[in-house]
Order: C-alpha cells, then structure tokens, then sequence
C-alpha cells in the first residue's frame, strides 16, 4: 500500500431560530407555515391536519382513535379556523363527525382547558392534535358536555357499542 | 371643293349629294384600289402598280374616304403578313416542335450552328419581308400626302406617317404573338445559352489569365480592362492573342446581337430580353455553385463579383454597344450606387462612365449572386455551422449578402426547422446539441452583432434541451471543463465555454456594467417571442437593438432556467472532483470559480469557495497534523504504514453537498493510522472534531505477487477487500462481507473488479448462495482461471468505477420529493381524495418552504403515479386517494 487519502468531516454546530412573535399577519403566516411543515415531517400516527384549499388559517384535521381505548379503529374529522393574532389565542376547534363523548357536545364543541383557558403560544397544531387525541381515551367526567356520554363511560362496554353506532349509524 | 370635308366625321352630309355618276367613279376607284393593293401586296416585290394604285387612292380621298383605305389597305396588309410572313417564320422552326414539351433547361439536342443559321434565315427572311411591306406602306404614306399636296397644298407634318408605321409594327408583333409557336421562346432561350456558355468559356478562360497577372502583381486596373474591351489601348501583354480573343467574342457578341435585333425588329424586345437575361441568370447560377460548393473554408464572394464583372458585364456591355443603346455617356449611374462602388475594382472595365443600362444590369446581377449564394449558404448552414469556426468565411459571405438582400426570415425559417430535423433528435447526444448550439451562438453572433435572430433561432434548441434530464450536467462540465465526466463530445466545448468566460470577463472588465441576466434574459425571451427582422436599412451597430449583447454564458444558463441550479449542480461536481483529488493542486479548479463569480455573483458562489478554502485548509493541516505526529506513533510503528502515506481533505460538512456514506471496516493498521490523525486533530483543532468518511477516497497500491507486482488506484473499499486476502488466501463471500462491514450485495459487486483483473477466483461454494472466494497467486493460475474472461470483464468493471462518492443532483431530488410526499399523504389523509391539479396547486401553496416546491404538473404526475406503483396511494377516476 503506497498512499491513503480518506475524507473527514468536521462537526459544526447548527443553531435554530425562535419561532417569530409579531403579530403581523405575515409572521401568523410563517408560524402557520412551520407548524404545518413540521407536522409533516413529525409522521405522528394517527393524528393529521392540512390547510384548506387557498387559506390557511382554515385546516382540516384528521385524528384516530388510540389503541386500546374504546375509541380504537374509529376516525374523526375536525376543523380548525385559526384566528389573526393567532399564536396569542387558542384556534377554534370543532369535531365534523359526531363523536359520542362526554366533553364533545353534539354539535362538535369540544371543552378542553388548552383551547380555552389554559392556551399558551407554545402550542402549535400538532400538541392541539396530539391532546384532543388523547382527551377521547381520558375524558373529564367531572364538566361533561355530553351527560349521557359521561354516564355510560364507566361501563366501557356498552360505550363501545354506542361509539360503533356512532360510526357506522346504519349498522 | 370647300364644302369638301378633311375629315370622314362630316361624309353623312354629302351622301346626299352624290350622284349616280359619282357612284360609280368610287366603285370604280374602290375596286381598283383592291386590286392593286393585293397584287402589290402579294405580289413579289412589284411595285409596277404603285401608279395606278396611287391614283386609285386619290379618287377614293376625292370622296373624303381616306379611312376606307387605310383600312382596307392595313387589313389586307395583316391578311398578307400572317400568310406570308409569319406562318413562313414559323414554319423554319417546325422541325423543332418537340423541344416545345421539354423542360428549358434540360441540354437540346439540336446543333448550334443549325439552329443559328434557321434563325439567321428566318429572321432575315421575315425582316425582308417587312421591309417590303413598309415600302408598300411608304406608299400610301405618299399617296395620301401627294393628294394633300394636290388639295390644299399645305405641308403635312410626320404626324400621319408616324402613326401607320407605328400601327403596322403593333400589327406586325401581334400577328405574330398570336401565332407564336410554343417552341420557339425554348429555342431562342436555347440559343442564348449556348452562345453564352461559349462565350463564357472564353471569357472565363480571359478572366483567369488576369486573375494569374494579378497575382503576378502587375497592374491589373490599366492592362486587365484595356485587355479586354479597348485593343486600341497600348499592351503589355499578348497583344495578337488579345486580339483573337476579342474577335471572337466580338463575334458571338455580333451574332447574338443580330439575333436580338432582328427580334426587335419584330417587336420581341421583351422577348429577346428575357431569353438572354435568364440565360445569365443560369449561368450565374451555375457559376455560383461551381464556385460555391460545400466548401466553407474560403470566402467566394468576392470571386463571384469579379466573374460578374469579367464576364457578364462585358458581354452586355458589348451587346449593348452593339445594339446602340449605350449612347449616354454622362454620368447617369450617379444615382444608382453600385455597392461594390467603393472598390477599386468596380469601375466597368473599359468603359470610362457605365452607362444606366449596365448600371442596372449589375445590380441585377449581383442581387441575383447574392441571393442565390445566401440560398445556398442557408441550405447548409447547419453544415456550415458545425464546421464553425473554420467555416467562418462562408458566414462572412453570408452575412454579405444577408445585408444586401435582407432576408434574415429566411435564414432563420430555414434554419429552424433544420435543426429541428437533423439536431432536435432522440439519436443526438446532448454535449453534441450544446456543442452545435455554441457554435450557432457564435456564428450568428458574426451575422448579427445586435443578436435579433439568434434569440428566434436559440428559442428551439433551449426548449429542447430543457427536455434533457443531463443538460445541466454537461453545461456545468462545460463551463469548468471539457474532459470531466462526458468525453465524447466533438470537438472541445468545454475551451469554448471556458474562454467564453475569460471574454466575459474582459467585456466587464471594460464596460464595468453588472449584467444581471436573469432579468435580461426574461427580457430577451419576450423579444424573441415577438420577432421581427431588423430592417434591411437598419445600422446594427446603432439604435436600442444592440443595448442587448450577445452573452453566451447567459444565454447556455437561460437554457437551465436559472442559475441557483447550475450552480448547484456545479458544487455536486466540484465536489465530486475535490475529493478524487490525490494532491491539493487547485489551482485551475480556483479559476473557474474567480470566472463564475464575476459572472454569477459571490454569494451565490459561496459554499463552492469555501470548499475550495477547506482544501486548502486541508493542505496546511494535514502537515500539521503530520509533522507532531510523528514523534508520538512513530515508536509504537510495528505495521510498516508510516504517517507520510495519508493526506486527508478535510470538509466542512455544512456547506459541501450532502455526502454518500457507506459503512466500511477498514483494515486494522489503517484504521488506527486514522484514528491517531483524527486524536490530533481534535489536539490542534479544538473544539472541533474529525469524523472519517471511510469509504470515500482513494488508495493506491501494489500488489506483490509470487510472479509479479501490480499497482492500482482504486477505492477504499476495494483495498479493504485485497487487504483481507492478505492473511488468508481464500474467503467466502459472508464471511468476507462481515469482516469488511459490507453487505454481501454490495460485496459482490465490488469484488468484481478484483476478479476482473485475473486476481481474485470465484467458485461456488458449499451453499449455492455462498460464494468462494479464492486469490490467484501466480500468472499461470490467473490465465486458466479468469485470464480469458478479463478483458470483457474490465469493461463491466470499469463502469462500475463511476462510483460517486457525492450524493448526486437525482438523489437530492429524491429527498425534495420525499417531503412533498409527506405533504401529498397529509392532505389526502385529510381531504380524502384530491385530482392531480389540486394537489399541484396546494403544494404550490403550502410548500414553500425550504425546499419550495417548484415542480411542473408533469413531474408531480410522474412521482405521484410512481407513489401508486408502491401502493401508497391509488388512483381512482382521475383522484388520489390513500391505499389502506
């Protein structure tokens, strides 16, 4: 052997930026923007979203039942309308699906603290998803929107039943 | 005799007062009158009659019916004539009825000096036959005027006699216009080929005699126009031999001549004109093709002008003179401007002043050489244009003649739809296209100094190639040089560009303008959309037309679309050819980049230059590094690997194109050689680190055999490979994958260019999917085992060497796609199904960050569907929707 020539890498350091906190419309944009692009790529399963066709403060979003909770193998469709000084307030949040469940009403209002009183700019799109999909396997029993929902939790069985009528209200 | 009226108007009022007597005295007239005239008309030349008939023509201008005579005498004068004089012309001409069926320029098969003598009878024939009949014609002309005499005795002007000689010559060329043989415009136009072909020749034959005394360098201007036209002149030269000469073209000058006038004669001016000028027409042509040809090596336009002026010219004019028309010796030609009038040469030879005919003449006859050069040279200028630059003198010509004609439509039409044709193709291979297209930027930049068509004609091929999917690649090996990846082009593009660069630079460097020419570019598309030829009158040196130069950097990047690309898949190859470097010698590579900068900027350039830094970095620390070394590892040296056989490039992972890396278990004495320069690198260059991209440089090596010693350069992975033969002679393939930290796959098919080169066997193994793998110590053994199969091996094997050792332009692709799947399945999770624009449309809304997307329909179609054959999605009625 005569000669090696092998190439090395040199580590470097790579610092992000803060996400922008005007309130301007362009930075709402940009922010909407990330969240959606980093939502993308997270690959969470079973939670999804996506900006209607030509605007983007209205989403679509998309969340399946977890494993394990009565709510398995079940798909709900939410809309989410994000207001203009969006990250300072909560974006409005409604089921499209009817969804038997003790804080979602019949109309789709869902009663959850982080879209109301607990909102803080540090959550994005992908928490919001993340928390309305683990609130249908953990339900407040205690503030119900959907008494008859609040009752039948306990027994799981029947509220099993109710959830598949729900889904499929021909069978 | 005062009631008596001049003119027939008033004959209604005297009917009345003629008597029986009268009557009769006008029938008696009349009927006299006929038969003179007949028998003076027919009748061969006897004019015995004229005196009755004379007399007659009084009686009859007694009665005031001078318009009854002369138009009885006038019809049978045509009766006569189309009898005699015309059907007799034709009928010389009869036996040649057939070549009225065959093409004009098809070679007659009649001889010439038959068919000059039936032409010299007829028209002699038929002149003398005029001449009679105008004689009998002067005598009615007398008759009328002597009865005027006789009445009034006044004198008549020429007015009368005018007219009805003018009025028999209408007669005369409409007769025979109306019985005009189809052969007989072949005929003549036969003739006048023929005697100036011969006439030519000789000429032609004059013409380079002087074109030779010219080059002899004796003093053409005087002796070459005496030579030819004025033998009263003094002579150096052979003077008998001139004179022959000239006596027989004053012959063929004559002959021809005679024939034209005689046609005149008969009021075939137009005729006789037509015939004589296309037949120099066609032989200018012809002369031009002899002269042009498909050499595109020598300007001919300058031999043709002067045959023009030797030969044509001098026949015309000589015909001319013979004809009597060059009587205006003034300056008329003063307002026509010759365009060759600035050359000495110009000036008629032997003629002090041109007259206007001839002046008319030779513009005729250059705009037709000029023309017919341009179609020829626009016929083969996609030949012409490959040849370039060593065709240039045709472009020369051709932009001549392009300014003369002004048919730049032409050009670019004709042009076009040649490259369309014969460049556009499948079968052509892009370095060839951009090569040709270089050439045509070039060429038509000598035409055109304003650029105007070169847009018209660019627009095709741009459009072509932005179809290729390896334009980019081989415009970059272009611009940095031509020997790089693809070498089979013609020709070396890569100079071209390279020097084109250079030109730039200088242009800048003069004009101190920064040309943005994205915007120029746009710009220019838009003209080029709504092209017009500049007008023939228009100065392309002058006007808003030339603010737009000919840049043909701007114009290969606008074929890309915009330079962020180039310069992206620029840095793919520099990096690519960084790192197979053995030494740190940049030098050429650190010019091409100071070039680019000037062309597209420093920022955009940045990443490039700062690989250029780490390689120079590199140079430094890698002495370094080397020279504390070797105290400290240089004691512990068991393995005979010293320090002084590595030199690492050393990258700064950021700004270089994302590397390919694979997994590589090096040999146990080399991997710790880099684990000891990596430990002092750490030491010198703290904080910062070394991570090893093990499979990626070179190694050269040699092999010592029993028999011999072989030496390769080959990659580290195919070192490691040999290396493990090393201890032990013979391995199976898994065995020999874990030991290299490779999977067999990827061991299989590097191992082949060691089996390749005679020096590793394979044989099956004990487990049909395990192979064996065996080194071939001696030359013997390599000749029976895998020395008959290594030559075609070494092919295979050498194209597996274009390993790349950087992530190349389709696998960067490939990841930007990736994200827009994650986007295409997001919305479709969501939306549930969606058709291909709207899908098109949201990511061009949504994706625009990093990477933007920036795709056409066309592609998304193709990755979308490519998304369907791996079962991610379906495709229902036009939408996607997700496969579950």
């Amino acid at each position: 052997m005569a000669a090696i020539n092998v190439q090395s890498v040199e580590a470097a350091q790579d610092n992000k930026t803060a996400p922008p906190k005007n309130v301007d419309s362009q930075s709402v944009l940009r922010r909407l923007q990330s969240e959606l692009m980093a939502l993308m790529m997270s690959g969470d399963p079973g939670v999804s979203a996506f900006p209607e066709e030509d605007n983007i403060f209205c989403w679509k979003g998309t969340i399946a039942g977890s494993k394990d909770t009565v709510f398995e193998g079940t798909e709900y469709k939410l809309s989410l309308s994000f207001p203009n000084d969006y990250p300072f307030k909560p974006p409005k949040v409604r089921f499209e699906t009817t969804c038997f469940h003790p804080n979602v009403d019949m109309q789709g209002n869902i009663c959850l603290d982080i879209l109301q009183d607990k909102w803080s700019s540090a959550y994005d799109v992908r928490t919001i998803l993340l928390s309305i999909q683990s609130l249908l396997g953990e339900p407040n029993i205690s503030s119900p929107l959907n008494p008859q929902a609040a009752q039948l939790w306990s027994n799981q069985e029947e509220y099993r039943k109710m959830v598949e009528n729900y889904k499929c209200p021909n069978a | 005799m005062e009631e008596q009226p001049n003119t027939p108007f008033f004959n209604l009022g005297i009917l009345d007062s003629l008597t029986q007597d009268s009557v009769n005295q006008i029938i008696e007239s009349y009927n006299g009158f006929c038969n003179t005239t007949q028998s003076l008309l027919s009748g061969a030349g006897d004019l015995s009659v004229g005196a009755d008939f004379v007399s007659h023509i009084h009686g009859l201008c007694k009665f005031g019916l001078e318009s009854l005579v002369r138009d009885h005498f006038f019809y049978v004068l045509e009766e006569t004539f189309e009898r005699n004089g015309a059907s007799r012309l034709w009928r010389h001409f009869d036996p040649y009825s057939y070549v009225a069926a065959s093409n004009k320029n098809d070679d007659l098969d009649i001889d010439e000096a038959e068919i000059q003598s039936v032409l010299y009878t007829a028209l002699e024939e038929i002149s003398s036959e005029k001449q009679y009949q105008e004689k009998c014609l002067l005598m009615l002309v007398h008759a009328f005027q002597s009865y005027k005499d006789q009445v009034s005795g006044e004198r008549h002007d020429l007015g009368e006699r005018n007219y009805l000689t003018s009025k028999y010559q209408w007669i005369v060329s409409s007769v025979l216009m109306a019985t005009l043989p189809r052969n007989f415009p072949v005929i003549l136009h036969w003739y006048f080929k023929r005697r100036l072909e011969e006439l030519s020749t000789i000429m032609d034959g004059e013409f380079q005699d002087d074109t030779s005394q010219n080059k002899d360098g004796m003093d053409l201007d005087e002796k070459g126009n005496v030579g030819k036209c004025n033998k009263a002149s003094a002579m150096d030269v052979d003077e008998s031999y001139n004179d022959n000469k000239f006596l027989e073209n004053n012959r063929i000058v004559k002959s021809i001549g005679k024939v034209v006038l005689g046609l005149r004669n008969l009021g075939f001016t137009s005729m006789a004109e037509d015939a004589y000028a296309s037949a120099i027409f066609l032989l200018l042509k012809a002369k031009v093709y002899s002269v042009a040809d498909d050499d595109f090596r020598s300007s001919v336009l300058q031999s043709i002008q002067s045959w023009i002026q030797a030969v044509p010219l001098q026949f015309l004019h000589a015909l001319l003179v013979y004809l009597g028309d060059t009587v205006s010796y003034k300056s008329t030609s003063s307002g026509i401007k010759s365009p060759l009038a600035s050359q000495p040469s110009s000036s008629c030879p032997g003629i002090d002043t041109p007259s206007e005919g001839l002046v008319r003449w030779k513009l005729r006859l250059e705009y037709f050489a000029y023309e017919t050069l341009q179609d020829l040279r626009i016929d083969k200028l996609f030949e012409i244009i490959v040849d370039y630059p060593e065709s240039s003198p045709a472009i020369e010509d051709l932009k001549l003649c392009l300014e003369y004609t002004g048919q730049h439509s032409k050009l670019v039409e004709s042009f076009i739809s040649a490259l369309r044709y014969r460049l556009l193709t499948a079968g052509a291979s892009t370095n060839d296209i951009l090569h040709q297209y270089v050439s045509t930027i070039k060429a038509l930049r000598t035409i055109d100094p304003a650029g105007v068509f070169l847009e018209a004609v660019g627009e095709p091929i741009r459009d072509y190639l932005r179809g290729r999917r390896d334009t980019i690649k081989c415009i970059v090996t272009m611009l940095t040089d031509g020997t790089g990846g693809n070498s089979s082009a013609s020709g070396n593009p890569g100079d071209s560009l390279l020097e084109e660069l250079n030109r730039d630079e200088e242009i800048q460097e003069d004009a101190g303008v920064d040309d943005d020419f994205n915007t120029d570019d746009r710009q220019a598309w838009i003209n080029a959309t709504r092209w017009q030829p500049d007008p023939v009158e228009a100065d392309p040196y002058k006007g808003s037309r030339n603010q737009r130069k000919v840049d043909i950097l701007g114009m290969i990047v606008g074929i890309i679309g915009s330079k962020d690309q180039l310069v992206h898949e620029y840095r793919t190859m520099l990096a690519e050819k960084l790192l197979n470097k053995l030494d740190y010698d940049i030098d050429s590579e650190i010019r091409t980049l100071e070039l680019l900068k000037i062309h597209f900027g420093e920022s955009s350039l940045q990443k490039c230059e700062i690989m250029l830094n780490d390689l120079i970095g590199s140079k430094r620390i890698n002495t370094n590094v080397k020279a504390t070394i070797s105290q400290s590892s240089q004691t512990s040296g068991e393995n005979a690997i010293s320090m002084d056989t590595i030199s690492a490039t050393i990258m700064s992972s950021n700004f270089w194109p994302p590397i390919q890396d694979e997994p590589l278990n090096l040999p146990e004495p080399v991997d710790q050689l880099l684990c000891d320069y990596a430990k002092r690198f750490s030491e010198i260059k703290t904080p910062r680190k070394l991570q090893w991209k093990k499979s990626l440089g070179t190694v050269k090596l040699e092999l010592q055999f029993e028999d011999r010693v072989m030496q390769f350069t080959v990659a580290p992975v195919h070192a490691s490979i040999i290396m493990q033969f090393q201890d032990q002679i013979s391995w199976t393939s898994k065995n020999l994958a874990a030991a290299i930290g490779i999977p067999v796959d990827v061991l299989i098919r590097r191992i082949n260019f060691w089996i390749s080169k005679g020096i590793i066997a394979e044989s099956p193994g004990a487990d049909p999917c395990d192979h064996v793998y065996t080194i071939l110590e001696n030359l013997a053994e390599t000749s029976k085992n895998g020395g008959s199969s290594g030559n075609t091996q070494e092919l295979l094997g050498g194209d597996e060497e274009e390993e790349r050792s950087v992530a190349s332009v389709e696998d960067q692709l490939r990841k930007e796609m990736n994200v827009y799947e994650k986007f295409i399945l997001g919305m479709l999770t969501n939306f549930g199904s969606m058709a291909l624009d709207r899908i098109h449309n949201t990511l061009k809304m949504f994706c625009i960050t990093d990477p933007t997307y920036d795709k056409s329909l066309q592609q998304l179609q193709s990755f979308l569907s490519g998304l369907v054959s791996e079962e991610k999605l379906e495709l229902r009625d036009g939408m996607y929707i997700l496969k579950r």
